[in-house]
């Protein structure tokens, strides 16, 4: 099994899509956690800076300026990192007490909030943090801004998009990878019905799917499979009843008819009975037509060639060769085989020598003398199989009757009076082709026909 | 010859009957499997005629027990189906010939006296020359001559010929040459035989007073001394 067909297999592109939709759901959904986590943790730090003025207030009706300094001292002394910072000032706006310098650059945000970036000291090194920030009146003139800041709210977010993205990439990697394993499981479940059911078809109709070994939907499909194919057998069955049924009740009484005018010209004089020849041998074509035209149902409504043998198409075609050679003599046609190479195929030898017979029989019909026939046999041109060209020289078959020729009793009109036939010999030619999976084409051999029969 | 025909179409049975009776031949006819195996089992035919298709037990069931109980009298199938699965199982099934429906009166008493004729023969045919009048065929040295006079053929009209020597006094149709010298069983579309008999009948017959190879009207060839068309 190639990666395509698994790449490009019904199971395998669903998969790969349900993982899409997937990955699109699981991401948006953890988009939403993101925001409203970012959203919470802002709030939070907002509320916490809100409390840390109000207390900052209490100290300052408390314990007046003082307490404030004393107040901002205590917590500068703590060890964290993400503390509070504090600006006071007094009303003519110069700094009194705090740690921030005097005017940063802020930024207005909605409600009195103010953003700034300021560098702060983190192990020595200087790195630039944002904060949020709030300025409030203590009272008697004085202001104070208490600010905070926000990068481990930042540094947690990122963790979480950073894990989000991750969490979504695997997700489509392990989801793609266990989609294709399962797609070329399935699909060798089919292919492995395929093959049985169209080794069934090529041989024996009667068989059928094994349904123990497969489960589920496969296993529905095989059962399915299996009711088309009791259908078919028993559809063929019935074709083949009619046909032997047509063969009893109308091919019976044609025999009993021609022995009796057999039986009527033993008994008459030498004159009479030559008119009564006539008669037995118009009969024995109707017989010859009939005949022709059962075989020809029987070969198109059976089923196709199950096994048969080897056949060596050189040596088959060198007998019928061997065999219309004297013939074509008779009518000055030279009668030539082409075969450098032998080529065995799997047939019924008695069918395929018809089915030449037929078209060389037709080559030597429409020939005129000093004509040539060609009997060519080459292996196929895909590097499989068989090509048997048979060519003559004689008026070849106009473009557009080339398809009518294959229907029965069909007869180009220019040679109804010209030459006898029932028509059903070409109809032959092509049920036997196809009997054994190959085909025939006319073509133009300038001048001439060109009968070509492709064999497996 | 005892013929024994089993046919359940009883227009065909009666048909067929009464052309063998004509024919100088003893004919027994029974209607279905049962009673043909019946009367297979209890008289002692020469060949027998079975229809392929029965009521009651089938013609080839009824060959296949005839021959697991020892008995070899010929038998030659007939069929209305003309399909080639059918010869093979046909022959598969024990039977020494199969002909296939419609056939001409004369191609069924020609295969008839064959069978017989095969059957009252010595199983290994250890003959090395083959002579029909004053035409001999040496099968050692695959030479032929006719009085004395050494007659050169080609391959195939030398089996053709070895074949109509065989059956020499026989009426051989078309088909069976086309089975047993050309190794085919199949419709030729025009009398491509005949065209090869005449050659054949070119080298033995043109340069002698008596001809050997005569065509039966509607029938086939016989090799022999000329006698009134029959």
């Amino acid at each position: 099994m190639q990666v395509r067909e698994v790449l490009s297999s019904l199971t395998f592109r669903f998969i790969v899509k349900y993982v899409t939709v997937l990955s699109a759901t699981v991401f948006l959904l953890l988009g939403a956690f993101y925001i409203y986590f970012s959203y919470t943790s802002f709030e939070d730090l907002g509320e916490s800076v809100l409390e840390e003025l109000e207390t900052l207030q209490l100290v300052y009706r408390g314990q007046s300026l003082a307490g404030v300094e004393q107040y901002i001292e205590d917590q500068r002394a703590l060890p964290t990192v993400h503390r509070f910072y504090y600006l006071v000032t007094n009303d003519s706006g110069v700094k009194v007490a705090g740690d921030l310098p005097v005017a940063p650059r802020y930024r207005e945000f909605d409600d009195g909030w103010l953003g700034f970036e300021m560098a702060l000291q983190n192990w020595g090194e200087s790195i630039d943090v944002d904060f949020l920030a709030r300025p409030m009146e203590l009272g008697d003139g004085y202001q104070a801004i208490v600010a905070r800041d926000y990068a481990g709210i930042v540094g947690r977010a990122e963790l979480v998009f950073r894990t989000l993205f991750r969490v979504m990439i695997a997700t489509i990697l392990l989801g793609i990878t266990s989609g294709f394993f399962s797609a070329a499981a399935t699909l060798n479940r089919v292919e492995r019905l395929n093959m049985e059911i169209s080794r069934i078809i090529r041989s024996d109709p009667g068989q059928r799917l094994r349904v123990e070994d497969e489960k589920g939907y496969v296993r529905t499909l095989a059962l399915v499979m299996n009711q088309m194919l009791e259908q078919m057998e028993s559809l063929m069955q019935g074709v083949r009843r009619v046909s032997d049924n047509i063969a009893h009740d109308l091919r019976t009484p044609l025999t009993r008819m021609r022995n009796q005018l057999s039986q009527l010209r033993a008994g008459l004089e030498h004159a009479e009975s030559g008119q009564v020849d006539r008669i037995i041998e118009e009969c024995d074509e109707l017989l010859a037509s009939f005949n022709a035209l059962l075989r020809i149902s029987t070969l198109e409504s059976g089923s196709r060639l199950a096994g048969g043998t080897d056949v060596e198409l050189r040596a088959v075609l060198g007998d019928v060769v061997e065999l219309y050679e004297p013939l074509a003599h008779e009518r000055g046609v030279t009668l030539e085989l082409d075969a450098p190479q032998p080529g065995v195929c799997k047939g019924e030898i008695d069918l395929l020598f018809q089915m030449f017979a037929n078209v060389l029989d037709n080559a030597i019909k429409y020939t005129p003398e000093q004509g040539a026939i060609r009997v060519q046999l080459r292996p196929g041109l895909a590097g499989d199989g068989h090509s048997v060209v048979i060519a003559d020289s004689g008026p070849g078959i106009p473009d557009a009757e080339r398809k009518n020729v294959f229907r029965r009793f069909y007869r180009v009109e220019s040679s109804r009076s010209e030459h006898p036939g029932h028509g059903l010999g070409l109809s032959l030619v092509q049920a036997i082709a196809k009997y054994h999976y190959g085909s025939v084409e006319l073509g133009n051999n300038n001048p001439g026909l060109q009968v070509r029969i492709k064999l497996p | 010859m005892k013929i024994l025909l089993v046919e359940d179409d009883e227009s065909v049975g009666d048909f067929i009957v009464g052309e063998l009776t004509a024919a100088g031949h003893q004919c027994a006819h029974e209607k279905d499997g049962e009673a043909g195996y019946k009367a297979a089992v209890d008289n002692d035919y020469d060949v027998m005629v079975i229809d392929r298709m029965l009521p009651r037990m089938d013609g080839l069931t009824l060959i296949q027990r005839l021959r697991t109980e020892g008995n070899h009298t010929p038998v030659l199938v007939l069929s209305a189906l003309g399909d080639v699965d059918d010869r093979v199982r046909g022959l598969h099934s024990g039977a020494d010939d199969y002909l296939v429906k419609p056939f001409s009166m004369a191609e069924l008493l020609a295969r008839l006296e064959v069978l017989h004729r095969r059957a009252s023969m010595p199983v290994v045919d250890v003959r090395t020359t083959l002579q029909v009048e004053d035409l001999f065929m040496d099968l050692l040295k695959q030479q032929v001559q006719r009085q004395d006079t050494p007659i050169s053929l080609q391959p195939r009209e030398y089996k053709l010929l070895e074949y109509l020597m065989r059956h020499a006094g026989q009426v051989v149709t078309r088909a069976m040459l086309l089975e047993h010298v050309w190794g085919y069983h199949f419709d030729p579309q025009t009398n491509v035989i005949d065209v090869h008999v005449s050659r054949l009948r070119q080298k033995i017959d043109r340069d002698f007073d008596q001809p050997l190879l005569a065509t039966v009207r509607g029938a086939g060839y016989r090799l022999g001394p000329a006698q009134a068309v029959g």
